[in-house]
């Protein structure tokens, strides 16, 4: 066993982990530490796969962004500790018993699929590396470039929509009108006088 | 592991010269580019208006500017000449028969409702330009996901629909049933996109490719599958497919996946309620037949009995929970369900006439909608609560005296729901379960026809409420305006008369299910 294949176990396995850790965990702010966890974690396993792009864009984003953000509303809401296992026990017979057997059906089929690897000893396995393609390379930036503003130009121009209509549908859900008393206005003099 | 190199600069990624900008081939897509463009140009001009010193009321203007633009689209779809299938965009976008008919009948019903919300938008004094935006772009998201022939772009499309209404669902925030049916809209929706995004990364992992079109390459013959048999993948190309399979039918509200559905069409605004419970279904079932019957049509042995099953389990929870209720809402809801069992009873005969006999009943379905829901906003309570969105059952008592003839309508088209004879209802049913025997599934054509007559009790309990119950105290109702009247003459037309001359639904229905399969 290579050293890369070591990284890839452990950091799918800590991943794995981690993910059931969040869920199970009773108190959310270690759920919100354990999920920035998970994503520094899944950016090493990106990092490994070569995607450099995409991992900088895991810290940048769901790391620098999205998990803080997750950080701030649970400090500011009011939640107590709660244990999700009561209801676990709850519900056992009807619903988690079909979930389980759904995992469990999924985990046959996953294990049946990926047992072995049928080309391994076949004669179609290239063992060889084409160091022509490793000397001259695009950068990952670059290569995502060219295919995301030519092949997949649709794609590109409707998730711009539903960024539009992510944006409107944010602003018609919260925007209270111009109303002079409400309290989400700000009362500028009362606050610098205080 | 995917690497992405290139040999020199002038080289570029993919052999194939890249072929968007043959004028010829997209003058097809003009009329989607004319409606995302003109959706962001009423964007524009409702908030230059609206954000005016003097704030001038536009809601019903701008509706008015939103059916031009449907109307529009509309002429453009309509004026597209089909010699043969074409694809846009690497494989990406495709324009054929199906696509183009249910575009238009998808815009005519679209428009249709925007006419019948108009009053029921100046009634509740919802004078926000964004709530016709949403749908707006509801309607452009199911547009696109007619001509999907990609795992990606339908998930981008779905994903587009299935927000703003999520958004249009918590519209009315000041109510508190609205924001939680949002809220239970929104986790279950999230829960259902993910499946879909399960089920296709696996698929993609097992094959390779999103491309339908790349599908039906790859499953033309037998041999393939039994290739994959001995390497075990087509077990976990299943189970992808079946996750895909659990999430349209979520979207499709059948029956293990249907429990969201009473609750949100109880909870949301009714002018919402009309969009998301009549227009969707048609281009959900487009994306199914697209997957399913036309691209892996060698695997409808796999899928056959599920789907038998999960028709026959969401006619069965329509007919006998649909008893129960008393909210007309969650009445029409539970109908619905037992409605889109029957087409999927029609989808899984497999056969060309099942498909078409599915369009038929989808046609019907949203024809019947319309006329429904346009009455259910009509009816307006001349006294009590400004703001009261559900009527009960019992709402209805003085409905015959004080305007005899739309409760004519009203109970005409219930009785096309039902499926009576004189109306197109019957038509289309037996349609269905004829495409269901041809096929050699008798049982399950004999529990089909069985739980349609228990199912006829509810819709013929409000015939029995409008005509013969003699209550004491009654509501009061408004007149109705020159567009419901127009609307509900137009649809009762058409229920009698598509009856006594079907060659039209017919051949529309043809042409949508003839294309290349099997």
């Amino acid at each position: 066993m290579n050293f890369d294949l070591a990284l890839l176990f452990f950091f799918s396995i800590s991943i794995l982990f981690n993910a059931l850790f969040i869920v199970v965990g009773i108190n959310s702010i270690y759920s919100i530490f354990l999920l920035v966890f998970l994503f520094a974690l899944s950016t090493g396993l990106l990092l490994l796969l070569e995607s450099e792009f995409m991992a900088l864009i895991f810290v940048i984003i769901y790391i620098g962004a999205i998990s803080v953000l997750f950080l701030f509303v649970i400090l500011m809401l009011d939640l107590k500790n709660h244990n999700s296992f009561k209801k676990f026990y709850d519900y056992m017979p009807s619903i988690n018993l079909l979930v389980l057997i759904f995992l469990f059906s999924f985990f046959v089929i996953i294990f049946d699929s990926f047992a072995k690897n049928y080309y391994i000893n076949n004669f179609l396995f290239n063992f060889n590396t084409n160091w022509f393609y490793k000397i001259e390379c695009m950068t990952d930036l670059n290569a995502l470039g060219q295919i995301l503003y030519t092949h997949y130009v649709v794609e590109f121009l409707i998730l711009g929509m539903i960024l539009l209509l992510a944006v409107i549908g944010a602003v018609s859900l919260t925007f209270n009108g111009n109303k002079k008393n409400s309290i989400f206005t700000q009362k500028t003099f009362r606050q610098v006088s205080r | 592991m995917y690497y992405a190199y290139v040999n020199f600069d002038d080289y570029f990624l993919y052999e194939e010269p890249f072929n968007i900008f043959d004028f010829e081939d997209i003058s097809l897509i003009f009329p989607e580019i004319f409606f995302g463009m003109s959706i962001l140009i009423l964007i524009i001009h409702g908030v230059l208006l609206s954000s005016n010193i003097k704030y001038p009321l536009i809601q019903t203007s701008f509706i008015y500017l939103s059916i031009l633009v449907l109307f529009l689209v509309f002429i453009l779809v309509y004026n597209t000449t089909i010699m043969f299938d074409v694809v846009f965009f690497n494989n990406t976008i495709i324009i054929d028969e199906l696509s183009v008919y249910s575009k238009l009948i998808i815009l005519i019903a679209s428009i249709i409702c925007f006419l019948s919300i108009i009053k029921y938008i100046e009634h509740l004094k919802i004078n926000n330009i964004e709530y016709v935006i949403l749908i707006l772009f509801a309607i452009f998201g199911l547009i696109l996901l007619c001509s999907a022939n990609d795992l990606l772009i339908s998930y981008l499309s779905i994903e587009l629909q299935s927000l703003s209404f999520y958004l249009l669902t918590a519209f009315n925030r000041n109510s508190i049933f609205s924001t939680e049916s949002g809220l239970k809209y929104f986790i279950l929706g999230a829960l259902s996109s993910s499946l879909f995004l399960f089920g296709s990364s696996i698929v993609y992992g097992v094959t390779g490719t999103t491309n339908f079109e790349d599908y039906r390459d790859f499953f033309w013959s037998y041999n393939e599958i039994l290739f994959f048999s001995k390497n075990n993948f087509s077990n976990l190309l299943n189970f992808g497919f079946l996750l895909i399979t659990f999430s349209i039918f979520f979207k499709l509200a059948l029956a293990p996946f249907h429990i969201w559905s009473p609750d949100i069409y109880e909870g949301a605004l009714s002018s919402s309620t009309i969009f998301f419970a009549i227009i969707p279904k048609l281009s959900l079932f487009c994306l199914f037949i697209r997957i399913f019957l036309s691209n892996l049509c060698d695997f409808v042995d796999y899928w056959r009995y599920y789907f038998v099953i999960i028709s026959l389990l969401s006619i069965l929870v329509g007919s006998f929970v649909g008893l129960e209720q008393r909210k007309l809402k969650s009445l029409i809801a539970y109908s619905s369900i037992s409605h889109m069992g029957y087409t999927l009873l029609a989808y899984s005969s497999g056969t060309n006439f099942g498909i078409q006999s599915l369009f038929c009943y989808l046609i019907i379905y949203i024809l019947s909608g319309i006329c429904l829901w346009s009455i259910f906003l009509m009816v307006k309570f001349k006294h009590n609560f400004n703001n009261k969105n559900n009527k009960d059952i019992s709402d209805f008592i003085l409905f015959n005296k004080t305007n005899a003839l739309a409760s004519l309508v009203f109970s005409t088209v219930i009785l096309s729901l039902a499926g009576f004879p004189p109306f197109i209802g019957f038509y289309v049913k037996l349609n269905v379960f004829l495409s269901v025997i041809e096929s050699s599934m008798y049982f399950v054509a004999i529990l089909g026809i069985l739980c349609s007559v228990i199912s006829t009790f509810f819709y013929i309990r409000i015939i029995k409420i409008l005509y013969f119950e003699s209550g004491v105290v009654g509501n009061l109702y408004n007149s109705i305006s020159y567009i419901f009247s127009f609307i509900l003459s137009v649809c009762f037309f058409f229920l009698i008369f598509l009856f006594i001359d079907p060659d039209f639904i017919d051949l529309l229905t043809l042409n949508m299910s003839v294309f290349d399969f099997l």
